[in-house]
């Protein structure tokens, strides 16, 4: 194996990804948000430049349908089995690391709502507010280890007390050294993404 | 820290300091101090490719948009916008990988790229959606274990690819690896290879037989075969040389029928040193390697190479890898023991069409069928570890797209089968119908013309279905798409090969394919299919049904797939697919004018068409189909043997649907062949409104070419090529009336200095 290991450097860190779930009880499809993202890139729905639709539904895991961007993508993803939004930070951000992570959780929140919101489903779709996944999608800045995790934190913390308006969050790392960083947090708190959105819009202070 | 720091030694000196280069390219080019073009070749030879609309520009379905990228006007080549997303091509030689470098690449994807690996029909590895400014350090962290992406692209020597079972195969002469691997090192940057008009692609076959090597399309194709001389066997080659798919294919020729084992090397480096000499430069669509061997014939080709193979001075490269050759050969992790337990059900199914057994008594070869080539990094890291655990260091990629497991102890196979479902690569059918290689097509390709990956997966979820209620003569049946003429799907060597292609439809462009029959995947590749028609692409499920059921009714005997196209005829074969051409007005049914996967509208649509105009454009569409009726009669006379007279079809056919074309302008063209083409050359070609915005006028000048001659050939292989040549011209002919009719944009300019929309979230 060849895992290459350096010192975490997330004030650098650009390539971030995060994802939120569809909930136990609703679905959603590739056939469903194909149309859906096509007709995005037609309005301008999503922030940032559009570019295309890769349909990778053959694929049991992983991504299954993007809406490739310049600044980054926004994916319908079963990772690891589970379906939800992802949003790919591919451009660097402005700001400190906790302003880009609020950024790029803003961008797949704001995707999720225009899922819920989209009238073309047979049955609406609705995402889980209490679960969130943060990916770090660069080896280099920021290594698959307990060092990344604790220099996340300071970011990290105040990203889910304002997502969830409480501090009562499980936050766990998932240990494989060569996958990329990917950390779970979960709150026993449930709440709906429309409110979890109205938080996150709300004025930058926090 | 960057990736150059902390990789350090770990990147062999040679290669870091390529790259180092590489990326002082690239910094000079966004300073402007390099010309575009030759920028464009530089990054390409490191296997950085355009992608599709990096020219930014892309139909939405509403009409074609501009991609407003934040470039500035930067270029990474002409109308190539610096900010466009493009295509790393890594090249795999004969698709060996080992697993760290399964696991490196599916770092890279989920990094740089959309957290896919495609595996490509030449055995390679691509990323699409990579920014160029990623591609240094993408390469360095490839160098680390061993991958150069160095003349994966360009007009270079390609992957050099060969039978993924070689070593291990029932029927082969010997293992070619080591030979595939001599030629890519030996060849890989040396001065004699840097030259090219064009690309030079290698193959390495162990046997005659099979298809694994696909000898038969390779500018270089060697078969494995020995001779005894005093009671000692000799090592050696059969070659073939100027083969090759592409839009104009060409069958390569026998070159010699034993070449030694030494003289391999030397020979690609004289054969090298001739096209360089007197291949084709300026003229893209004539620089391989086969359009030299056609303009000087074989013989004289051969006479040129020995010549200059008896002027080279000795490298001892040449033979230095046959000293290792007694102690070349993989190592198996596990001692061989035959299978004992029967297995479940579905590892039943999956062995059927997906485990081979090896010629050493005990192992096995399992297929990693992989849906339109692509898998996850998830599973690519998890098949790593799979292959750790089973087999040791080592798969390999086949030019079908998917991925072997060599071996494999038999008893191990179903508990291989499992952790294989577990990681969603269990699926059966490897190497059936449902085993079905596209090209990337409209999804990535700029040269793409219809989704061949979306008519792929579409076929691949009918035929999985019902797999193992087929015959099993239509189960073995190979399907292999292509998005263009270019063929990089395959589409001439497969048993139902289709290319994408448009028609005009009342106002509209509805996406279709060229159905091509008479191609053997088997024997190298040992057949060129010839399209047949077009068919709209949602009605190709239905060629499918029709051709395959019919075969089942109406085969003799053991008859081939191939050989029962060639008794029915090709006449008989379109007569059953007329009523599938039929497209109904748009009003009436839409499904037909989006493609596979795709719900956008096909091309635009909402230009409106006087009555004056529209009968202009229905007497072109008179002469078109008079045009495509001649260019299917000029296949049957070839079939049936006369050259001459399908040569006389073939040219008319051009003739047929350049008047066509002209009548757009000036109704009252005559019948004369002079006054057609002269018209067709002032207004289409010397005003440039005939010319394809990739292939300029090639198209037109196989009308010019074929004209300037005044005799019909009587070639077989000539006529073939005048055949293809035609059916090439009516497409452009066909695009050129779209163009014209407003249902497909003019070549336009790049809009990369519009400024960027991002709103604030």
């Amino acid at each position: 194996m060849n895992v290459v290991s350096s010192a975490p450097d997330l004030a650098n860190l650009q390539r971030i990804a995060i994802k939120v779930f569809v909930s136990a009880d609703s679905t959603i499809t590739a056939r469903d948000v194909i149309p859906v993202f096509h007709r995005w890139i037609q309005t301008g729905a999503v922030n940032g430049l559009p570019i295309d639709v890769a349909n990778y539904s053959h694929l049991p895991t992983g991504p299954c349908v993007l809406l490739v961007g310049h600044e980054g993508h926004y994916v319908l993803d079963r990772t690891e089995g589970r379906l939800g939004v992802q949003y790919n930070r591919k451009q660097p951000l402005e700001g400190s690391l906790a302003d880009r992570l609020l950024s790029v959780t803003r961008h797949v929140v704001r995707a999720a709502r225009l899922l819920e919101a989209d009238a073309s489903f047979s049955t609406p779709v609705r995402f889980l507010g209490n679960e969130v996944e943060i990916i770090a999608q660069d080896r280099l800045l920021a290594p698959n280890s307990d060092e990344t995790l604790v220099e996340l934190r300071p970011a990290l913390d105040p990203l889910l007390t304002r997502w969830s308006g409480n501090t009562d969050w499980t936050v766990s790392r998932k240990s494989d050294p060569r996958a990329p960083f990917r950390v779970a947090a979960v709150t026993k708190a449930t709440d709906t993404l429309e409110n979890v959105e109205a938080r996150l819009f709300e004025s930058n202070n926090y | 820290m960057t990736w150059k720091d902390l990789l350090g030694e770990r990147v062999p000196t040679a290669l870091g300091r390529e790259i180092d280069t590489y990326e002082n390219q690239i910094a000079l080019k966004r300073l402007g101090k390099i010309d575009d073009k030759v920028f464009a070749e530089t990054r390409l030879r490191r296997g950085a490719y355009g992608q599709r609309y990096d020219n930014g520009q892309r139909n939405d379905g509403t009409g074609v948009k501009p991609l407003p990228f934040p470039s500035n006007g930067q270029t990474k080549g002409p109308d190539t916008i610096w900010d466009a997303p493009g295509m790393q091509r890594i090249k795999i030689p004969f698709g060996g990988l080992t697993t760290a470098q399964m696991d490196t690449l599916a770092d890279l994807a989920e990094e740089y790229s959309d957290g896919v690996c495609h595996i490509t029909t030449r055995q390679d590895v691509q990323l699409h959606y990579v920014h160029i400014d990623d591609t240094p350090s993408l390469m360095r962290r490839l160098a680390a274990v061993g991958i150069t992406t160095r003349e994966a692209c360009g007009n270079t020597v390609r992957n050099v690819t060969a039978c993924p079972i070689a070593g291990v195969c029932r029927d082969e002469t010997f293992d070619v690896t080591p030979y595939a691997l001599a030629s890519m090192r030996f060849l890989l940057g040396h001065p004699d290879a840097q030259d090219f008009g064009r690309k030079f692609k290698v193959a390495f076959s162990g046997c005659r037989d099979h298809a694994c090597g696909l000898v038969n399309m390779h500018d270089f194709g060697a078969i494995a075969v020995t001779r005894t001389t005093d009671g000692v066997e000799q090592r050696g080659f059969e070659v073939y040389i100027g083969g090759g798919l592409g839009a104009v294919p060409h069958e390569a020729k026998p070159f010699e029928s034993f070449m030694s084992e030494e003289e391999i090397l030397p020979t690609l480096q004289a054969i090298s040193r001739v096209f360089a000499r007197l291949g084709e430069k300026r003229n893209r669509a004539r620089a391989r390697v086969k359009f030299l061997v056609a303009q000087l014939g074989v013989n004289e080709f051969r006479r040129l190479v020995r010549e200059e193979r008896d002027s080279l001075a000795a490298d001892e490269r040449w033979t230095a890898y046959l000293n290792e050759l007694p102690r070349y050969g993989e190592q198996a992790l596990k001692t061989g023991r035959p299978l004992e337990d029967a297995g479940s059900s579905a590892y039943q199914t999956w062995s059927r069409t997906n485990v081979y057994r090896q010629r050493q008594p005990g192992y096995a070869v399992a297929t990693v069928s992989l849906p339109l080539g692509d898998l996850s990094s998830g599973q690519l890291r998890g098949l790593a570890d799979v292959a750790r655990r089973f087999v040791g260091d080592t798969v390999r990629a086949t030019v079908e797209q998917n991925i072997v497991l060599r071996w494999v102890r038999e008893s191990d196979l179903p508990a291989l089968h499992s952790e294989l479902e577990a990681l969603g690569l269990a699926r059966p059918g490897a190497a059936t119908i449902a085993d079905i290689t596209a090209c990337p097509g409209t999804d990535t390709c700029k040269l793409g013309i219809a989704s061949s990956r979306g008519l792929a997966a579409e076929l691949e979820r009918q035929l999985a279905k019902q797999i193992d209620a087929l015959e099993p003569a239509v189960r073995e049946l190979r399907i292999k798409i292509s998005g263009c003429f270019n063929s990089c799907g395959q589409h001439h060597i497969s048993d139902l090969g289709f290319y994408g292609v448009s028609r005009h439809v009342g106002g509209h462009v509805v996406p279709h394919f060229q159905v091509v029959l008479g191609g053997k995947w088997v024997e190298n590749g040992g057949a060129y299919g010839l399209a047949i028609g077009a068919i709209p692409a949602k009605k190709i499920p239905d060629v499918v049904r029709r051709i395959t059921g019919r075969f089942v009714e109406e085969r003799r005997g053991s008859e081939s797939f191939y050989d029962f196209t060639i008794r029915i005829g090709k006449r008989a074969l379109r007569e059953m697919l007329e009523d599938l051409t039929t497209v109904p007005p748009h009003e009436v049914d839409t499904a037909y004018y989006s493609d596979w996967g795709d719900p956008r509208e096909f091309g635009i649509g909402d230009m409106g068409i006087g009555e004056c105009a529209g009968e202009v454009v229905s007497l072109t569409e008179f002469d078109l189909a008079g045009a495509e009726s001649q260019v299917f009669e000029a296949q049957l006379q070839l079939e049936e043997g006369d050259f001459g007279h399908a040569d006389t079809l073939a040219y008319g056919a051009m003739l047929q649907a350049a008047k066509g074309l002209i009548k757009t302008e000036f109704v009252d063209i005559s019948d004369d062949p002079d006054q057609i083409v002269s018209e067709f050359r002032t207004r289409f070609f010397d005003s440039k409104v005939f010319f394809d915005r990739f292939a300029g006028g090639k198209f037109a000048q196989y009308l010019f070419r074929r004209h300037a001659r005044s005799d019909p050939s009587d070639d077989a292989s000539a006529t073939r090529r005048l055949i293809e040549e035609a059916q090439l011209f009516l497409e452009a002919t066909h695009a050129c009336q779209a163009r014209l009719a407003g249902q497909l944009p003019a070549a336009p300019p790049p809009t990369s200095a519009l400024p960027p929309t991002e709103r604030p979230s």
